[in-house]
């Protein structure tokens, strides 16, 4: 008996201990995937990481697994990591592709999780754009407006000043576009622009020429808008400066950045991101941001956070407290000194964030200026056609580009495809 | 006793089953890896579904995406785009390869680097091989832009990615670089088997270089060069990188083939439906194109 009941001492010991030493920290562990393609991002990554690493010292025990996939893969690997069951938990997208994956059901409805802890989204920029079939599908990471970049000393040159409307932008372009050796090679670009790649960039680059001649895709009530004289203006423009070479063309946008920061191209209009690459570049003596020439900037919804509707409660609670983390007005305040970037919270504090990013005010003002406007990159009522509207277009104008067709023809064809697809056609 | 008799495979009778056995995880490798993902793809063809769920219920079946493929314009410029790709490339690396391959089977100093060079296209992995040629082909700073140029070809840059025609071309020639060393090598391989005494009893007979390889390494090749036809041409039909990084099916779709609106389809407009559709018929086209080929071809002519 003895025997017996001492055997029984020494199992329920071991398996109590083998508890204590395996089985506590499988529990306790967690660990939240997250995938970005901003983790390299200057500015914005370094944000990132240090929400993270707040957000685990805050929770020991889990970890947030921030993962890179480039920008160019993005939307095929979510769509796999989604359709094969294995979603990350913190789920990061453009604000022009989470409506399919809302639309499947994928994202958690973050409204109950808002209300449970009392957050008023009341004036966050941009945040109309999560709401999708009545719920909260996202919390909008960013909006932001376009400036303009230019290189003062090729402008100071030619003895030109800095561009406020589309002529001054034109005639600046064109003054700076240079083939010094005469080999028919252009050394030097007035702007320059990204045309090859992804059709959504091809129409975010052309937007400011539209946006300034008054035109735009839709309208509110989601009704396309293509075929206006405003919008022939937009394209006329667009077409003058490619024809006439004002931009390096078939190059990517990275490559554009590059190229601008390095003093081959005079002026660019960019998002607030433009600036950690400026600073890096072989030109940042002379690169300077001011105010866009054109009227309203362009501008935005950039991207959102959300939440993966199939993972288990307990790892929802904890994806929530992550998302929460970061809408915080301290760490909103920390997107811009450390993310150099417009916080779309209403109440984070910025003052005195212009001794660290002293362009800071312009960003500000160049947002306000595209929220004042309605300005959005994503048309209200392509929203889910968004990829395949943006193909269409860039389709078409590449059409007009090469053919050289009239603008006027082209908005009329532009308009009928638009309206297919926007009918399920 | 009995039951250790009854698995005995070493019995005469019984010896077929080793083989199956061992046959056995490679078959269940395949059906995994190749018949799954293929019946799921038809499948899924067969639904109205945008985004598909694995283990979400099936939606109810229609033949909807094979009737939008084939009134789709865009469907047949693909396969049109497709079939001037194959034969443009299968061509081009035909004779870039066989004649390499011809080059370094001579005696010649210098010959083992020679056969080096030949093959290094084949080793450089493709989307570095792409990356270099998007360089080679940029609009605005590319190097054959500059070479046309200075070369008084051209009166300035080729806008190679922009220009329907000049796209093709671009694609099409970096498609012949990664792919002619392995019909060289093929051939190499091909031509080290034909006996020397054919091409002695030709001399003899007063058959001159052209003759020689007209009536002896020609035919004896074809057994090689079937095949290696057969392989170029599913190549290029299944290709995907090059024309994604250097054109992305543009412009105005000149260089969209089957596999790039397979893509676009899926992953662009999230209609998976309708590209399994697009990849069910890519299927197809393969291996009926495979079974002419092999039938016709892989005959030596003696």
């Amino acid at each position: 008996m003895t025997t017996t009941f001492g055997r029984f001492v020494r199992t329920a010991t071991a398996a109590a201990l083998l508890s204590a030493t395996m089985l506590s920290p499988a529990l306790a562990d967690t660990t939240l995937k997250f995938v970005s393609w901003q983790v390299d991002d200057a500015g914005t990554g370094d944000w990132w990481k240090a929400a993270i690493a707040a957000f685990e010292e805050a929770n020991p025990g889990v970890k947030v697994e921030f993962t890179k996939v480039e920008r160019a893969a993005y939307a095929d690997t979510m769509t796999t990591l989604f359709a094969g069951g294995q979603p990350p938990h913190i789920v990061h997208l453009a604000s022009f592709e989470f409506q399919s994956f809302a639309e499947n059901g994928w994202m958690e409805n973050l409204g109950p999780w808002l209300d449970k802890d009392g957050i008023d989204m009341t004036g966050w920029a941009g945040q109309g754009k999560c709401m999708w079939n009545g719920e909260t599908a996202c919390i909008m990471m960013n909006y932001f407006g376009f400036i303009m970049a230019y290189n003062k000393a090729l402008l100071e040159q030619e003895g030109l000043s800095v561009p406020t409307t589309y002529a001054e932008f034109l005639e600046v372009a064109r003054k700076t576009t240079k083939d010094f050796n005469g080999d028919g090679i252009t050394d030097q670009y007035g702007t320059g622009h990204e045309t090859k790649g992804g059709a959504g960039q091809y129409l975010t680059e052309m937007l400011s020429y539209i946006l300034d001649a008054g035109a735009y895709w839709t309208d509110a009530d989601g009704n396309v808008t293509i075929d206006t004289p405003q919008m022939v203006e937009g394209l006329t423009r667009w077409k003058t400066i490619v024809k006439e070479g004002l931009t390096p063309i078939d190059l990517s946008a990275g490559d554009i950045r590059k190229l601008f920061a390095d003093g081959k191209i005079a002026l660019r209009l960019d998002g607030p991101w433009l600036y950690g690459i400026m600073q890096n570049g072989a030109a940042a003596a002379d690169t300077v941001v001011a105010e866009p020439a054109f009227t309203p900037p362009v501008g935005g919804s950039s991207n959102v956070l959300g939440m993966a509707s199939e993972i288990p409660d307990g790892e929802k609670a904890l994806v929530w407290d992550f998302i929460k983390l970061v809408m915080s007005p301290e760490w909103q305040r920390k997107y811009a000194t450390i993310g150099k970037n417009t916080p779309p919270s209403p109440v984070a504090d910025v003052s005195g964030v212009e001794q660290d990013v002293p362009h800071f005010p312009l960003l500000i003002k160049t947002m306000m200026a595209a929220s004042d406007a309605g300005v959005d990159r994503i048309p209200t009522g392509l929203e889910i056609q968004y990829n395949e509207f943006g193909k269409m277009v860039q389709e078409e104008v590449q059409r007009m580009l090469i053919q050289d067709l009239d603008p006027a023809e082209v908005v009329k064809v532009m308009q009928e495809r638009a309206e297919a697809i926007k009918n399920g056609g | 006793m009995s039951r250790v008799r009854l698995f005995d495979l070493a019995r005469p009778s019984r010896q077929h089953l080793m083989g199956y056995i061992l046959l056995a995880p490679a078959v269940l490798l395949v059906g995994l890896i190749i018949v799954y993902p293929l019946i799921i793809s038809i499948d899924l063809s067969l639904q109205a579904v945008k985004l598909p769920r694995i283990g979400a219920p099936r939606a109810p079946f229609t033949t909807a995406n094979y009737e939008r493929l084939f009134a789709s314009s865009e469907f047949w410029m693909a396969c049109w785009v497709t079939l001037k790709l194959v034969v443009v490339v299968t061509a081009g690396s035909l004779i870039t390869g066989v004649s390499t391959a011809l080059l370094v089977n001579n005696r010649f100093r210098g010959r083992t680097l020679a056969r080096l060079a030949m093959a290094l296209p084949w080793a450089v992995p493709e989307v570095i091989a792409v990356v270099i040629f998007a360089w080679i082909f940029d609009s605005s700073f590319g190097l054959m832009s500059w070479l046309l140029v200075k070369l008084g070809l051209s009166n300035g840059m080729v806008a190679w990615v922009s220009t329907p025609g000049a796209a093709f071309w671009a694609v099409a020639i970096t498609m012949i670089w990664k792919g002619f060393p392995f019909v060289s090598i093929m051939t190499l391989a091909g031509l080290q088997s034909i006996p020397t005494d054919f091409y002695n009893a030709a001399k003899v007979d007063g058959a001159n270089v052209f003759q020689r390889f007209r009536w002896i390494t020609l035919p004896l090749l074809m057994p090689v060069l079937g095949v290696t036809l057969v392989l170029v041409i599913l190549w290029v039909f299944r290709d995907f990188s090059i024309i994604k990084v250097l054109t992305e099916g543009g412009p105005l779709k000149s260089t969209q083939t089957l596999s790039i609106m397979t893509y676009d389809q899926a992953f662009g407009f999230f209609n998976f439906g309708y590209a399994s559709a697009v990849g069910v018929v890519t299927l197809v086209i393969c291996v009926v194109a495979s079974l002419l080929m092999l039938g016709r071809q892989t005959r030596a002519m003696y």
